[in-house]
This record gives C-alpha cells, sequence and structure tokens, in this order.
C-alpha cells in the first residue's frame, strides 16, 4: 500500500431499508436508524426512523471523509440499541477509476444478521466529492485517475458472504 | 404481519396523488400502475402534430390549389387507418393548416404514418371536410414518415418530400412540394402541483381522544360524480395537523381551474370516519391562498328540509406550500438530445444445432426467410434504430471458437479484433451471417463477458459525459451455465445507463431466465452481497412472436422508456444538457 493520498470526502444519501426483522418472523417496528463506518473511530449516524417499521426511509445526507486507502465502508442497520444487519460496502462499487467525479451511484446490499443470515436490503446513494490529491508520480499519469479500486473489467469480486477488496497496485 | 394492525396501518397511509421525485426512485407497484392507467408514465405520450407545406403543385386552372391534408396510420399489414383531416386552405401553394392532430406515442413499436395532401374543387367547399370523399379530390402528393423520427425531433420540424406515384409508375414519381410536420407533446399532463395542507382548530369527534384527521380530495366528473382522487395519511390526535406533501398531476385533476373538493375525515377503524368539514377549492384557488397567506374555513352541509345550508365551522384549511414543477417526459429527454444507443450480443453455442441443417436455430434459409435470431434483431433492432444518431451498433457473439482460437465468450461479429461497431441494422445481419460460416459453434452458455463489455462501453460513455443510455440485446437459445456469474454482471450493471433485453430462441426450458427479469420475483443478488439498485433486465421467449403477434417485442420493448426514466430521474439528470 504506497498510495498515501489525502483522505476524500463522500456524500452518502441512505435511502432506505427494506424487510428488516428484529427475528425470524418479527419484524423490525420502530426507531431503526444506519450507522455507517469508515474506521472503528471514524463513523456516521442518521436519525432514528419512528414511521417506516420494517420499511424505513431516511433519505438523509451524510459527509464522510475517508482514508485514500479505505477499501471498505461498513453499514450497519440498527433497531433502537440492537444490531439488526450489516454488510460492507467496496469503496471500488463507487469510486472505481471509470467513474467521473461527482457521478451519482445507486448502490444496494443485502444485509446480514450477526450470524450471517440474510436480513432485509438496505439502499443508498454515493457521491465522491473531493478527489484526493495525487501525490504519487504514477498516479498523476495513470489514465483513470488516482482513485482506489478495480476497473469495470475486473470488477467481478471474488468469494461468498463477505466482500474482498483486490489492492489497486496490482493493476499498476 | 397479517395482524389487525397493520390492517389499519395500511388504511392510514397516503393514497394517490401523482409522482413524487421520491417515489421515481422508489417503486411501488400499486402506484406503477395507477400511473400506467392514466397514461403517465412516458410509455403513451399525446403527441400534437401541426402541419405545413410548401411548393405544392397547382392543379387549379384559374387560381391556386385548395389543399387539405389527410392523416394516416398504416398498420403492420399495410392497411391505412384515418386519423384526421385538416380544414381546407384556399388558393394556397405553401399552406399552413391550423386543425392540430393528437397522436398517441407508442415507444415500443414502430408507427408509420402516411400523409396525403388533396386539393379541393371549388363545390366541394363549405362542405364539412370529414364528409368529403377523397376519391372525388385530386391527390397533390403523398409522403411517408415514422412517429418516432417525429419523436425525437420534438419542437422541432421534420420536413418530407411529398411524392406523387401515379399508379404502378414508381419511376415517374415527381417531386410534389415539401411537407413539414412540427410535433410537440401535450404540456398539461407533465406539470405536478406539490401541496402541503394544514388544518387548525378542528372540532373533536372522539369520546376521549382528540380526532385523528385526515384529507380526501376529490374531483366533480362531468356528471357531478366525485372521484376520489388522493388521500393523505392519518395523524392521529392531532388538531392542528400538517400532512405530508400530496402531489397531484394536472392531467388528473383536469385542468388548474376545476373545482376540488377537500374534505376532512377523522379516522375510524370501523370506517365510519366522519366529517370534520369541507372545502371547496381549484388548484389555482388554493395557489392564491398560498401566495395571499389567507386561510380558507371548513363548512359542513347541512339540510334543514328542503334546502341544503353551509355551517361554517371555526376550523380552517392552511397551504403552506404550493408548488408546480414539470415532470419530465420519456419524450423530452429525447427532444433533448438524449440517445437510446443499441447493441446485440448473439447466443453461438453449439446447443443451436448445425447451421447448415435446416432445423438448426441459426439456419440462414435460402429463400430469404429469416431464422428465429435474424427475426428477432430487425423486431427490436427495426424500433430502437431511430434513437440512434450514428446508427453504428456494436455487435458481439458468444459461446464459440473463432478459427483455430479458443471457445470465446465475447468475440466481435464483424471478425476485427479491435473495433465491435457495425453500421445499422443491415450491417449486424451481414456480420451475423459471415460469423456464421467463420466460428465453430461450442459452449458453454456465459453472458458475463458480454454484459461486461457493454457496461464498460456505458461507462466509458457516462466518463465522457454523454447523454446516451445503452440497450443490450442478448439472443439465446438456451439456459444460462453459469447463473451467479450473470446475476453478479448484471448487479454491477444496474447502476450504469443501460438496460439488458434477452430473448430466448428455440424451444428450451427458459425458467432462469425468468429469475434474472427482477420484475416476476425478488431483486437480483450478487454473490459479493450487493444487490440491483433497479430492475434493467426484460426477458421474452421469441416462440410466442412465432406464432404471428409482434406484441411480444412490444412487451420487451416497453419497460425502456421506465428503465430510463428512472436511471435519469434518480440522478436529476434534466432533459437538455
Amino acid at each position: 500500500m504506497e498510495r498515501k493520498g489525502s483522505p476524500y470526502v463522500i456524500e452518502i444519501t441512505v435511502i432506505s431499508a427494506e424487510g428488516l426483522r428484529l427475528s425470524r418472523n418479527q419484524p423490525v417496528k420502530k426507531n431503526s436508524c444506519v450507522v455507517l463506518r469508515s474506521d472503528p473511530f471514524n463513523s456516521r449516524t442518521t436519525g432514528m426512523d419512528s414511521e417506516g417499521g420494517s420499511y424505513p426511509a431516511w433519505n438523509e445526507k451524510l459527509l464522510m471523509e475517508l482514508p485514500a486507502n479505505a477499501r471498505f465502508l461498513t453499514v450497519e442497520a440498527h433497531s433502537g440499541s440492537r444490531l439488526v444487519g450489516a454488510a460492507s460496502i467496496p469503496v471500488s462499487d463507487f469510486a472505481a477509476s471509470f467513474l467521473p467525479v461527482n457521478y451519482l451511484s445507486f448502490l444496494s446490499y443485502r444485509l446480514r444478521d450477526a450470524h450471517g443470515a440474510k436480513n432485509g436490503i438496505l439502499n443508498l446513494s454515493v457521491k465522491v466529492i473531493g478527489r484526493p490529491s495525487p501525490t504519487i508520480g504514477c498516479a498523476a499519469s495513470c489514465s483513470g485517475g488516482p482513485w482506489p479500486g478495480v476497473p469495470l473489467a475486473d470488477g467481478k469480486v471474488a468469494g461468498h458472504g463477505i466482500v474482498t477488496g483486490i489492492p489497486v497496485s496490482y493493476r499498476w | 404481519m397479517g395482524n389487525c394492525c397493520s390492517d389499519v396501518a395500511g388504511g392510514q397511509s397516503a393514497v394517490g396523488g401523482t409522482n413524487s421525485s421520491y417515489a421515481a426512485n422508489a417503486s411501488n407497484e400499486a402506484v406503477d400502475a395507477f400511473f400506467k392507467s392514466r397514461g403517465y408514465n412516458g410509455l403513451f405520450s399525446q403527441i400534437e402534430l401541426s402541419l405545413s407545406a410548401t411548393d405544392l403543385r397547382n392543379r387549379d386552372v384559374l387560381s391556386k390549389s385548395d389543399p387539405m391534408a389527410v392523416l394516416y396510420i398504416k398498420g403492420s399489414d399495410g392497411s391505412l387507418r384515418e386519423l384526421g383531416r385538416t380544414e381546407v386552405v384556399l388558393n394556397s401553394l405553401s399552406p399552413k393548416w391550423i386543425k392540430k392532430f393528437t397522436v398517441t406515442y407508442q415507444f415500443e413499436m414502430v408507427q408509420n404514418l402516411v400523409l396525403r395532401v388533396y386539393d379541393v374543387d371549388t363545390q366541394f367547399h363549405g362542405m364539412d371536410v370529414k364528409a368529403l370523399k377523397l376519391e372525388e379530390q385530386q391527390l397533390l402528393g403523398e409522403a411517408t414518415c415514422t412517429l418516432s423520427e417525429i419523436a425525437t425531433k420534438l419542437y422541432r420540424t421534420v420536413t418530407v418530400d411529398l411524392a406523387h406515384g401515379e399508379v404502378s409508375a414508381p419511376a415517374h414519381t415527381r417531386k410534389c412540394g415539401q411537407l413539414t410536420v412540427y410535433a410537440e407533446e401535450s404540456v398539461a399532463s407533465k406539470t405536478t402541483v406539490e401541496l402541503v395542507l394544514r388544518c387548525s382548530d378542528l372540532e373533536s369527534k372522539d369520546l376521549f381522544s382528540k380526532s385523528d384527521p385526515f384529507l380526501v380530495i376529490s374531483k366533480a366528473t362531468e356528471h357531478g360524480i366525485l372521484v376520489p382522487i388522493c388521500k393523505t395519511e392519518v395523524l392521529e390526535n392531532d388538531h392542528e395537523p400538517t400532512w405530508k406533501q400530496i402531489f397531484l398531476s394536472i392531467q388528473q385533476v383536469g385542468s388548474k381551474d376545476s373545482p376540488l373538493l377537500i374534505e376532512c375525515f377523522d379516522f375510524n377503524s370501523n370506517g365510519k370516519h366522519a366529517l370534520l368539514g369541507k372545502a371547496q377549492k381549484s388548484l389555482a384557488e388554493l395557489e392564491r391562498l398560498h401566495s395571499t397567506g389567507s386561510v380558507e374555513n371548513l363548512f359542513i352541509p347541512m339540510s334543514v328540509g328542503q334546502n341544503h345550508q353551509r355551517k361554517v365551522l371555526k376550523s380552517q384549511l392552511i397551504v403552506d406550500k404550493y408548488s408546480e414543477n414539470i415532470q419530465h417526459t420519456f419524450l423530452d429527454y429525447l427532444a433533448g438530445g438524449y440517445e437510446l444507443n443499441f447493441m446485440v450480443a448473439i447466443d453461438f453455442t453449439a446447443s443451436n444445432g448445425n447451421p447448415r441443417l435446416p432445423d438448426s436455430l441459426h439456419y440462414i434459409d435460402p429463400s430469404g426467410r429469416p431464422n428465429a435470431y435474424q427475426r428477432a434483431i430487425l423486431e427490436v433492432g427495426g424500433v430502437l434504430q431511430f434513437y440512434d444518431y450514428d446508427k453504428k451498433f456494436p455487435a458481439w457473439g458468444f459461446g464459440a471458437r473463432p478459427i483455430d482460437g479458443p471457445v470465446s465468450h465475447c468475440f466481435n461479429l464483424n471478425g476485427s479484433s479491435t473495433y465491435c461497431e457495425v453500421e445499422g441494422i443491415h450491417g449486424i445481419m451481414m456480420a451475423y451471417a459471415s460469423a456464421l460460416s467463420n466460428v465453430s459453434l461450442a459452449g458453454p452458455t456465459l453472458f458475463g463477458h458480454v454484459v461486461m463489455q457493454a457496461a464498460q462501453i456505458a461507462s466509458g460513455s457516462v466518463a465522457r459525459n454523454e447523454r446516451k443510455y445503452f440497450v443490450l440485446l442478448i439472443i439465446t437459445d438456451g439456459v444460462i451455465t453459469d447463473l451467479q456469474e450473470t446475476k453478479d454482471a448484471f448487479v454491477m450493471a444496474s447502476d450504469l445507463p443501460l438496460s439488458i433485453l434477452i430473448v430466448g430462441v428455440g424451444g428450451a426450458d427458459f425458467k432462469e431466465m425468468e429469475i434474472l427479469d427482477a420484475d416476476k420475483g425478488e431483486r437480483l443478488e450478487s454473490s459479493s452481497g450487493r444487490v440491483a439498485s433497479r430492475d434493467i433486465v426484460q426477458f421474452v421467449p421469441f416462440r410466442d412472436v412465432q406464432s404471428g403477434e409482434d406484441s411480444v417485442v412490444q412487451s420487451l420493448l416497453a419497460e425502456l422508456p421506465t428503465q430510463f426514466l428512472t436511471y435519469v430521474r434518480a440522478r436529476g439528470i434534466g432533459p437538455t444538457a
């Protein structure tokens, strides 16, 4: 990981979630919120949704700073104080080199609970606002720009259940 | 979830109104169906055509011609159906007709229009144009064009040459002037009004608590029947309720001046909602209430004996927000220069059978009768080519071994190793036929590479800020080998300006394909846990088409405008650059 660009800012709109359950046949009633984490010390939280039940909607914009070498973002859906489900978002899904700056990516993820069982879907949109300034000679010369992420042609991500990111330095 | 509490919650939610900007990215089938029933989804748009002509032939001896234009639509069997006639313009060789034609534009089919200009003899003047016998009039010329051609040039003019083909002598077709068509979409259908309504000082109807108010807005039809058009959510125990915003389309309401009945009810779970008061206001009046900041007192109708009276209440209706916005339609985007780019991928797996044998799906009949693949290209491409301005179509094949090579899951049909584009639908057909003789059919059936290739073109276009939307047509004879790989590719592509149409030819079992078509089941999910953010896949088995109806290709294309609109609306992309 020789890439140590400055952190960049992303704007995440947490739109809604679908089919959140507390247990197998107990849907979430109210007070659900979403926590975004880029690392253990850096997180953002949406407000509580009190009306949507197991289909909550927030439509809330959150700004977040991402370290240039970040590979994942973690999203967690909570109901009250309880963790309902979580998912890892590969940074390459919204900051890949082929996407123009300010491209609004609409992304949805399957949430899984602590036991790995499917639990609802989270819908969000992500926009990268500021590019990190290129600090390494290679970054400026690379046609796609200094993005961590994998070009589309190789965009298929390996593994099951957990997403694995492919370090960008393998490509250049 | 079948408890009675959820029933009440369902009854208490807001219904009706029109697409809000959020409704555009949240899909709701009931709402979709509702809009479709009202023709409010860009699929069916009313286009208004105005006609004018120049340099018409002069057929009258003493004066100039007296032209009248007649518009026909040509059916798939070649028969003409008259859509309407203009008025007769006297003594003019370059008439501008005032009468407009309203034509329903349908994206999924090619609508051929035939325009004929007649010189109406003096003796018939004063007659109702509809009563004129056209065979008694002199034909000045005839022109044909397609409605899709006009639709892509909305708010601009399309000029076509008039020809006068003497019977069985096309060689003598002479130029007879030009006809200019100007098209616009009916504007009323696009405007939506956003309202935020509030009430104050509502009465209490509940015994132990405050009322649970909600609003119902109805319009009066011509026959005086009230038709409810939207309902707000129920706010519990609130005598000063402010409801969430309501969206109404002008088309739904009728016009800005048509009176609306706004009724405030107290919600009662047994269904007998008590009237708390009502008001009768048109949208224009509501706008005035908002701009002047005034309030409207609710009333309750009282019948005292024979006469109906109104008891004005202390309760008030306040308009907190009134704004009109124009919901852009599919046609707006086309008119703004948005292109639909067509791409084709053809299945060359061995399951199609030896192309030299007549029972093969790839058999090219020397008599010229197209095989299933050719027919699918012709029918889908025939509709889409009008929206692709350079008419250069990327064309690929998959599942075959090019000469001396290993099996390729995405090779260029034209045989080139560098560029994949071919010229026009004809180019696709040529490349397809030549590819058949140059590759040996193999397997397995994998879509992933082709979809990735298409996604790369689409993302390249996004990076260049081009205003293009891509449509990939995959024609296949069988079940895909790796379903998960295909799903992964589709999920990844769902964030790009790309739609995928799959046509299944032959008699195979296409159950797995139905899974890919998300509107028949669950949303597509990739192995990494990402879920498709929107529906981009349409699947149709082509054997239904062989029975002679063309409605199957239409059903394949029918969802495209909606898929396109979800993409652009969610991103807030406007119709003009």
